[in-house]
């Protein structure tokens, strides 16, 4: 199976403009470099741009091929490359990014930028009249308009046991949201049907507004939900084609772990939306063998892949189709260790692992240079703050100083954590991997690593679903874990709030879907981004930031070793369009040709 | 083989020579080497597979002279620079590369000693086990036979492979299984020799149950033998050249079986270089290295191969009157 598709769709707004794109490695994709709509479709290194062009054809059916399954396709729950897929084909969060443009958040449900008050406590929203809810079976909210009332609800339930929302708590700190557990939002209020207003505990505006493009801003009728969100589990989530949906297209069926169609939502009025919604019908394999599907993507007609494709496939592309792969430069990969239990709660038994980890062997075991830069900090290039943070060249760390590993520099560092011959003695590590390429043979490069340090690791590869729910994600089975999965992450917008917030900061820790993979609580870091998340400056806070970025290297919070450029596959037939914010297709944009 | 005993030679306190001319017979062993030598096929594969025995022994040595790296380190010079994927047999690395950069001549010389330990370890516990429990429930009857031969269709009746798959995963994690089960090879060996000891026992039980009905067998228990002197001085020895020709013949079965529980990622976990686990690894690179599956694969159809064909010698050699 594939790597686990990064948490979170983000987008990419670059810190610098995307002429980078054209000047970087091989392959990314270049947004700003096109000019024309024939220009549009091809990148540099000849490889297919994945951005919209005109003329693309209308109707018929996308088959999408994919080994990983859905974390939540419920809207309060989705937090998840592949679920975003869904929802934002299905449902109309407030603010969307459009795939040829992921720097500007434009009104999808709002009809108009949020108003941030100049205290920056108090965000104002207005959303557009005639959107209406569509559904598989004929029910009381069938074609009924979405009000502002549907979008209160739909932070409220967030906070719902059934629902547990990841990362409201953190991007929406919301009066009265301390004392809701999925009952009203005191800081929630709608003084009209079409009129929102978020009041923050804190001047977070500047942050809160960035993130009204998450999927918990999806509109969520309560009459209709309400007795769904007092089950376990949640039908809105198991049974999503129960879903009330306002997108251009529904899930008509779905068989967990096995497939999920997506067909027109009779409900949904283009007249109200910009994205053009080509195709009739999406069918999505979920249980495909991902080596199997790249060759069938390759020989194939109206197929296209869903989640990451294997090395193989992307060599095959890369060499003998570039005109239908693309490359999207987005988000970060890195190896987190479970900081709170020994051995790896010692820092210099950290370093000494960063030290080790042969990170060009993990770069060339997910597909070499085509795939992505190595990282030697947590801001990939496209966030600001990556400069600010080293840029490229890192920040003079010794223990990342050698992309190859440094055997003298881990056993000085084992040295400085008690071990006086520069090794262990045999303590035992635990450490789950996945079991599909190319996570097996990164967790084999890690497990190798750990090993040269002396300690003896109990090592065992999971399937994706059962590591990634069963343990990593669970805090009571992380906790008895020193390295589980892999974690990487694509930020929610282009904000390095959105980037490490989620992976690094103390109270992003939480019992289920858990984000924090190493643990990682350092009072003086989440004080640190605390204060820069209130910095509304762009420069002051890429700054901020980026200090925050070194001081997560320096402290080994995890260790990072690629800034991915995600790579997307199609059939010849197929005109792929990239959402570059998720750096996956945007099926309400891509079509067949 | 025949001989012809010299004239008026008696060895001391020996019995009187025989008649001058008078042909000894050959013993059983000699008979049994003398046919099974006859056989050409058996007897090649019975040197190929000592040499397999001593290759995996001195796996070490045999990569050393080779010239090749140890079979878990990684070369990542060795791999594509452009797409990090695996690359063929060249002068330094004589079957090509993984896609870690981990030599595969290396690593299949070690898979050897995987799958033989695996397999002569597995295939021992199930062979005591099953002639345990087939004597017993076939030597005492009743209930014991009972309970034991219901408890055996029980086995039996689980499909072996998501058995082994069940109790491996079970076992894989933590402290293995009561403790008792370590997660590794320990794992795959109890795996194996669980689920295969019901075979054999159910083969020794009838055998057993025609042995115990046998005269020398009545003869023994008139003259006052105990059960345990019949078992091991009257039974057992004339149970080992049905354990032989089944141990030959379950063995290569359990070769497969490892490398069955190791292509399922529920055997013997990476780093470790098990032909199943290369086989597996190598499905889906299969197209652009077509090394990475070969030579494992051929290393393990030879090898079953191999101790088929030893067994089917060993059965005709044992058993002339039931070759066909």
């Amino acid at each position: 199976m594939n790597d686990l598709r990064l948490r979170r769709a983000r987008r990419p707004l670059p810190s610098r403009p995307l002429l980078l794109g054209c000047v970087a490695t091989v392959a990314l994709v270049l947004g700003a470099c096109g000019g024309s709509s024939s220009d549009k479709k091809v990148a540099a290194g000849g490889f297919a741009s994945g951005l919209p062009t005109d003329g693309q054809k209308r109707g018929g059916t996308l088959k999408l091929l994919g080994s990983e399954g859905f974390f939540h396709l419920d809207p309060g729950g989705s937090y998840f490359q592949l679920d975003y897929m869904v929802t934002y084909a299905t449902q109309r969060p407030l603010y969307y990014f459009k795939p040829d443009d992921p720097k500007t958040a434009v009104p999808d449900l709002a009809d108009g930028p949020p108003q941030v008050s100049a205290d920056n406590k108090t965000v104002t929203v207005k959303i557009k009249s005639g959107i209406r809810y569509g559904t598989n079976k004929k029910t009381a909210i069938t074609g009924k308009e979405v009000t502002a009332a549907d979008v209160k609800y739909a932070f409220e339930r967030g906070l719902n046991p059934s629902v547990a929302n990841g990362y409201e708590g953190v991007y929406f700190p919301l009066v009265g949201a301390d004392k809701a557990k999925g009952g009203p939002i005191s800081g929630i209020t709608t003084p009209d049907a079409h009129t929102i207003v978020f009041k923050l505990t804190k001047p977070f505006g500047a942050t809160t507004a960035r993130a009204l493009v998450m999927p918990l801003t999806v509109p969520v009728p309560k009459s209709y939900v309400a007795p769904l969100d007092a089950k376990q589990p949640n039908p809105y989530d198991a049974q999503p084609e129960r879903q009330a949906f306002t997108g251009p297209y529904m899930i008509s069926d779905y068989k967990a772990g096995k497939t999920i169609t997506l067909v027109r939502n009779p409900q949904w009025d283009p007249k109200t939306d910009f994205k053009p919604a080509y195709l009739d019908r999406i069918e999505w394999t979920i249980d495909a063998d991902p080596n199997v599907a790249g060759r069938q993507i390759f020989s194939g007609t109206g197929l296209a892949n869903a989640d990451t494709p294997t090395a193989g496939a992307v060599k095959r592309f890369a060499t003998r189709a570039k005109d239908r792969i693309t490359f999207t430069p987005l988000g970060n990969r890195f190896v987190g260790v479970n900081t709170q239990r020994k051995p790896f709660s010692d820092i210099n038994v950290r370093k000494a692992f960063a030290a080790a980890l042969d990170r060009r062997a993990m770069l060339l075991a997910r597909g070499g240079p085509l795939v992505g830069q190595l990282a030697t900090h947590f801001l990939p290039p496209t966030i600001p703050g990556y400069d600010e943070a080293g840029g490229a060249k890192g920040t003079g760390a010794d223990y990342l100083a050698n992309p190859s590993g440094d055997p003298a520099v881990a056993a000085k560092y084992m040295k400085l954590a008690g071990f006086p011959s520069g090794k262990a003695n045999g303590e035992k590590v635990v450490m789950l991997g996945e079991n599909d390429s190319p996570a097996k043979e990164t967790a084999q490069i890690t497990r190798d690593a750990i090993a040269s340090l002396g300690f003896d690791v109990s090592f065992r590869l999971l399937d994706q679903s059962t590591l990634y729910s069963k343990f990593c994600g669970v805090r009571t089975e992380l906790e008895k874990i020193d390295v589980c999965g892999f974690a990487g992450w694509l930020p929610d917008f282009s904000d390095p709030y959105a980037m490490l917030t989620a992976n690094f900061y103390g109270k992003s820790i939480t019992a289920v879907n858990n984000s924090n993979a190493s643990l990682f609580d350092d009072p003086a870091v989440n004080a640190a981004m605390d204060k820069a998340a209130l910095i509304a400056d762009a420069g002051d806070r890429a700054k901020a930031w980026g200090a925050i970025d070194r001081r997560l290297v320096d402290k080994v919070a995890a260790v990072p070793f690629l800034f991915d450029n995600v790579a997307n596959i199609a059939s010849k037939n197929v005109q792929g369009v990239v959402g570059q914010w998720i750096a996956s297709w945007d099926l309400a944009y891509t079509s067949l040709k | 083989m025949s001989s012809v005993v010299p004239a008026a030679v008696t060895p001391p306190g020996g019995d009187p020579p025989a008649a001058a001319g008078a042909i000894a017979a050959r013993s059983p062993l000699e008979l049994f080497w003398r046919r099974l030598r006859a056989d050409r096929v058996a007897l090649g594969a019975l040197i190929f597979i000592g040499l397999l025995v001593l290759v995996a022994v001195l796996a070490p040595l045999v990569v050393k002279l080779a010239g090749a790296p140890a079979p878990n380190v990684r070369s990542t010079d060795a791999l594509d620079p452009t797409f990090g994927s695996a690359t063929g047999p060249s002068a330094d690395h004589l079957f090509g590369v993984d896609n870690l950069g981990r030599d595969v001549f290396s690593r299949v010389i070690y898979g050897a000693r995987v799958s033989l330990e695996v397999a002569i370890l597995a295939t021992g516990s199930a062979v005591v086990a099953g002639v345990v429990v087939g004597m017993l429930a076939a030597y005492h009857g009743g209930w014991v036979d009972t309970v034991i031969s219901r408890t055996l269709d029980v086995l039996l009746a689980f499909p072996i492979l998501l058995l082994g798959i069940g109790l491996a995963s079970a076992c894989s994690l933590g402290d293995g299984c009561l403790g008792l089960i370590q997660p590794g090879l320990g794992v795959v060996v109890v795996v194996i020799a669980i689920a295969t000891f019901p075979y054999i026992a159910r083969i020794i039980r009838g055998q057993v149950l025609s042995l115990r009905e046998k005269e020398f067998v009545e003869a023994a228990r008139s003259l006052g033998a105990s059960d345990r002197r019949i078992i091991f001085r009257q039974i057992l020895p004339n149970l080992v050249a049905p354990i032989i020709v089944y141990t030959t013949l379950v063995l290569p079965q359990n070769i497969l079986f490892e490398a069955a529980l190791s292509f399922l990622g529920v055997g013997v976990q990476p780093p470790q270089a098990s032909w199943g686990q290369m086989i597996s690894d190598a499905s889906a690179e299969f197209e652009d290295a077509w090394w990475f599956m070969f030579f494992p694969g051929a290393a393990l159809v030879l090898t079953v191969l191999a101790f088929n064909l030893v067994g089917e010698g060993l059965e005709d050699a044992l058993h002339p009157k039931a070759r066909k």
